[in-house]
């Protein structure tokens, strides 16, 4: 199982029927792949609809039916579509119960940066939507890679990188571990199969406790 | 009544040097694609652009960055485009700020109710933090309101919209398909003349009232754009270029 799978799967675990969901693209959209057969999402996609469901075949897909990343996709019965501004009005109001959000930093109070890194001194590439996403929505998860390639920790004590959204966080998962942020202390929750407490601080830069439950993650 | 239909090249007239356009679609999808193809082959310059996204890469939108055609990007995002990137990154596309989705749509439809703008929470403490955008001409206004801490969000407006719809009567009132809803029906009332760009113009009387997405009082002009089957080819085989379609059989899982 590749780190990527890892993730999915573990998030796939976060998600509870009847939830209305925004899954960020690449590892978060991956998720889905890997729910029960007992748990069905209301997927919302930011561009205006609410229960999206699997890419179309050629001959039945309709080019004004799109996700947000300007893919095809179909609608589900009970689906409806709606404008931009009641969409993200939706998202800022508190009407999608989770988000899984891919991350470029989060850190030990919750925050979380994923719309921006410098090139040629510029921020590039832009916030789109989600800001609303972490301002209004109920769960926010955050995944990512739990280092990067030189090996720093991206669950970090502060972040650096422009922040998406305050203290918002309250579950990251890593091919590593699971956090919660509880009260506003990180809380380590899992840990890979056979990693120790101690292998698991020596990769990560944030302060945090562990759990009086503390059990091994589950694919 | 007259009709508001008219030959593509005179709706665009209005277009010229300069402009402050805004164009509808969401990484062009709902996107008024033979109206931009006009616009390349017109030349037009120095545009100031109001676009949600600036598109999708080598497509729409996109041609306009390359031919160096816009000289601001007003937006949410500059990444979705290999060639707004490009552009941004060589210091040819100016953007001022980056704005949260819900917050640059709120503020054309600001424009479009005749506001003088919004308050807006989202972002509060970290959008205004200094030297996060260097190129504003002055700092992002905070003010509290009932307990919470708002940005004033002044409206956007533009000289002319081009929007997308699915089919149009010849008064104007406009249709919308799916998805393609998008930002069109609020950028069609924020610009000062509108046009709609349509698949199919029908009859008065074919589109029921309510089944109206936008007034035909907001819009000005009604041009013929790609017809539904061309469309879905169009789209069809860029997304089979890129691995977003397959042409046999269905696949499992979401996007």
């Amino acid at each position: 199982m590749d780190i990527r799978e890892i993730i999915a799967r573990r998030a796939a675990q976060e998600l509870e029927d009847g939830q209305v969901a925004n899954l960020g693209f690449g590892i978060p959209t991956q998720a889905v792949n890997y729910l029960p057969e007992s748990v069905t999402l209301i997927m919302h996609t930011e561009n205006g609809a609410f229960g999206f469901g699997a890419k179309p075949s050629y001959d039945t897909c309709n080019s004004d039916v799109t996700n947000a990343g300007s893919e095809p996709v179909t609608m589900l019965q009970g689906g409806a579509y709606m404008s931009l501004a009641t969409s993200l009005g939706a998202m800022r109001n508190g009407y999608i119960d989770v988000t899984i959000l891919g991350a470029l930093e989060v850190d030990q109070n919750g925050n979380i940066a994923n719309w921006a890194v410098k090139r040629n001194d510029m921020w590039w590439p832009g916030i789109g939507g989600a800001m609303d996403l972490t301002y209004g929505t109920k769960k926010i998860i955050a995944t990512l890679q739990h280092t990067d390639k030189h090996g720093n920790s991206k669950i970090k004590k502060q972040c650096e990188l422009p922040l998406t959204g305050k203290g918002c966080v309250k579950t990251i998962i890593t091919e590593k571990a699971v956090f919660d942020i509880v009260n506003g202390v990180l809380v380590l929750r899992e840990v890979y199969p056979g990693l120790s407490v101690s292998e698991v601080q020596e990769i990560t830069e944030a302060e945090f406790i562990v759990s009086d439950d503390l059990k091994e993650m589950t694919f | 009544m007259k009709s508001k239909v008219m030959p593509i090249d005179e709706a665009l007239s209005v277009v010229k040097d300069g402009t402050r356009l805004m164009l509808g679609g969401f990484i062009d999808a709902g996107s008024p694609l033979s109206s931009i193809e006009k616009l390349v082959e017109k030349k037009v310059k120095n545009l100031t652009l109001i676009a949600v996204t600036p598109g999708m890469s080598g497509f729409g939108k996109s041609m306009l960055y390359k031919n160096k055609q816009v000289k601001e990007l007003i937006s949410t995002h500059v990444g979705t485009s290999a060639e707004s990137t490009e552009a941004y990154l060589a210091g040819e596309l100016l953007i001022k700020e980056f704005f949260p989705m819900g917050t640059w749509i709120e503020k054309v439809r600001a424009g479009a109710m005749g506001l003088g703008g919004v308050l807006v929470p989202v972002g509060v403490g970290i959008l205004d933090e200094v030297d996060l955008f260097p190129n504003l001409e002055e700092a992002k206004k905070v003010v509290e309101v009932s307990g919470v801490k708002c940005f004033i969000e002044p409206a956007l407006t533009a000289e002319v919209s081009i929007v997308k719809a699915w089919r149009a009567d010849t008064m104007g009132n406009l249709e919308f398909r799916g998805t393609s809803l998008n930002n069109n029906m609020d950028m069609a009332m924020a610009g000062k003349y509108t046009i709609a760009e349509v698949n199919e113009i029908v009859p008065v009387g074919t589109i029921a009232p309510e089944r109206v997405g936008c007034p035909g009082v907001f819009v000005n002009a009604i041009v013929q754009g790609k017809k539904i089957d061309e469309q879905d080819e169009l789209y069809k085989s860029v997304w089979l270029d890129r691995g977003k379609l397959v042409k046999e059989g269905d696949i499992d899982g979401h996007s």
